[in-house]
């Protein structure tokens, strides 16, 4: 019995010093950004003597902040578009007619040999053609975004729509729907989880990345994503931690936000492609 | 009965053209922004052309053969090797622990589960910069008020163990969600295979040895391909946290092609050097592929 105790007592004591490693530093991100400049030189650790909302203020009224979130809220809109509304379509049609036809399984390969590339092999051309089309924008990159998302959406959809039976879709065509009907009233909402799965996986890759923003919107400020505009901030604020942690903890709440609501369906949906992408 | 097949064959035709049409959008935006650009990056290694000379001659494979003859870029790829072999190993070891943790049955293990995910909802910047300042003031400062010599001096400044820095930042970003796809694993195990063996007797070190490990197998390949992958790839962590630097010490490959391609100009070097490199990862990510089809086989 004693031992069984040991045991929990030592989980228990590995549990906390892990959650410690995790909690720490967001702790600090959080209090610092409620220090005033002089505070956070001599106090590190323990709260505030004085809750200084002033780091907050001035990131939120200044013009640059909302833009950046404009931005970034502009791109993962139509990043998830294209999850819901293009993705699905290629997923299905690829999904059914690359069992009957070798041309589109050959298609489905083509599709997936994204996966494979690193991103630095298309990184330097890509600059060169955004540029030359003019489309060093917010709308340009989400255009690219939804492109990017294409290898790891086709694997996701055509894999659950292989464990969906043709049978439904069989007896629609038998009654007169239309394959575009029958796609729309019938497989679409079958869908409805992967996408969803999709939707979130792709919203905190787009929300969050920082390598396609660097190269093609870094060099006009009014067009810098969230995640920009802290790494452009730091420059800015230059010793002052208190701004750089506020910085930083406005861009985490929103997502922490969604995460104390969607727990288990970010957790599953970003574990679920990792296993296949 | 003639009527039956003409109508049989009109669907056919609205099937085959309504496919066709409804994966024309994904596959021209995948076409336009990946295949195109990518042989256009090939045939840029070919050429000799950078930001100051506005022509491209064919030089043939001369931009390979300097990019293998290089020291920064032999050094980048000793430096990445270094770096993946220590990446894979903690990946490894702690998100095994982790998951193995989170598995036990004790109160509040679901808080500790979300928790611990937390990491795996920020962007690397974020986590970098959090990092970048804890390195250079609160450890340093932590050390002076403890007196311990070694921590008086950011990780980061010295060129021996910047590596480590980055390794950490890393590490805190990625641990969560491989320790819960092992996790995921964990729990693929029956329970009364466990059970049964430890009525026979079995020590817990046994059970992990001959149980566990033996189903974890298939995850922790995954896990490994995926770290590896990450290894060879870094480049959010460094760019914040070092850039590079001290003295060039963390140049990873992902940093060397960025600078020589938006710093140095040199296109067609930094192309070659970029397919160089993905070559390996697509043979490792190839690797991947078959092992995660083998997985879907089996399970």
């Amino acid at each position: 019995m004693s031992k069984k105790k040991l045991h929990k007592v030592l989980v228990y004591a590995l549990l906390i010093l892990g959650l410690l490693t995790v909690v720490l530093p967001l702790y600090i991100t959080f209090i610092t950004s409620f220090k005033s400049t002089s505070e956070t030189i001599t106090n590190y650790l323990s709260l505030p003597t004085k809750w200084y909302f002033g780091n907050f203020k001035y990131i939120l009224f200044k013009k640059g902040f909302w833009r950046a979130l404009l931005n970034t809220a502009v791109i993962t809109a139509v990043v998830a578009a294209g999850d819901v509304i293009l993705m699905p379509m290629l997923g299905y049609s690829v999904a059914r007619r690359m069992n009957e036809d070798r041309k589109w399984r050959g298609f489905y390969f083509y599709l997936l040999i994204g996966i494979f590339i690193p991103f630095q092999v298309k990184m330097i051309p890509l600059v060169q053609m955004m540029s030359a089309l003019k489309m060093m924008s917010p709308v340009g990159l989400a255009i690219l975004c939804i492109g990017s998302t294409t290898c790891e959406a086709t694997f996701l959809y055509t894999g659950y729509l292989a464990g969906i039976p043709r049978d439904l879709e069989e007896a629609a065509s038998i009654d007169g729907s239309s394959t575009f009907y029958t796609y729309r009233k019938i497989i679409f909402p079958l869908m409805q989880p992967i996408i969803a799965t999709s939707v979130i996986k792709d919203c905190l890759w787009t929300w969050n990345d920082f390598t396609l923003p660097l190269i093609i919107l870094n060099r006009s400020p009014q067009y810098w994503t969230i995640v920009l505009y802290q790494y452009n901030f730091q420059s800015e604020a230059g010793v002052d931690y208190g701004l750089v942690f506020a910085c930083l903890c406005i861009s985490m709440i929103p997502i922490l936000v969604i995460y104390l609501f969607l727990q288990r369906q970010i957790m599953s949906g970003l574990t679920s492609g990792a296993v296949k992408g | 009965m003639k009527k039956n097949t003409q109508h049989q064959k009109c669907l056919k035709k609205d099937y085959k053209r309504t496919t066709m049409l409804m994966s024309i959008p994904g596959a021209a935006l995948y076409t336009f922004f990946f295949t195109f650009p990518v042989c256009l990056g090939v045939y840029y290694s070919f050429t000799d052309w950078n930001k100051i000379a506005r022509t491209r001659n064919f030089v043939g494979f001369e931009n390979y053969i300097n990019a293998l003859t290089d020291k920064r870029f032999l050094k980048a790829f000793l430096f990445n090797f270094r770096y993946t072999i220590l990446f894979v190993l903690g990946i490894l070891i702690l998100a095994t622990i982790i998951a193995l943790l989170l598995n036990q049955r004790v109160k509040g293990s679901t808080t500790f589960r979300a928790l611990y995910f937390l990491p795996a909802l920020f962007s690397s910047v974020t986590v970098s910069m959090i990092f970048n300042q804890i390195f250079f003031r609160v450890i340093p400062a932590f050390g002076n008020a403890v007196g311990i010599s070694w921590l008086q001096k950011s990780l980061l400044s010295s060129k021996d163990t910047a590596i480590f820095g980055i390794l950490f930042v890393a590490l805190w970003g990625a641990l969560p969600m491989q320790s819960i796809l092992i996790l995921a694993g964990l729990q693929t195990i029956p329970y009364e295979l466990l059970e049964a063996a430890k009525i026979d007797g079995a020590t817990n070190w046994k059970v992990f040895r001959y149980i566990t490990i033996p189903h974890l197998i298939p995850t922790l390949s995954v896990v490994l391909v995926l770290a590896v992958k990450g290894g060879l790839m870094v480049f959010d962590q460094i760019k914040i946290l070092t850039d590079g630097g001290p003295n060039n010490a963390t140049r990873s490959l992902s940093i060397l092609i960025y600078n020589d391609a938006f710093k140095n100009n040199r296109f067609a070097s930094a192309m070659a050097e970029a397919i160089i490199v993905g070559i390996v990862v697509a043979a490792i990510s190839f690797v991947q592929l078959q092992i995660s089809n083998k997985k879907s086989v089996n399970a």
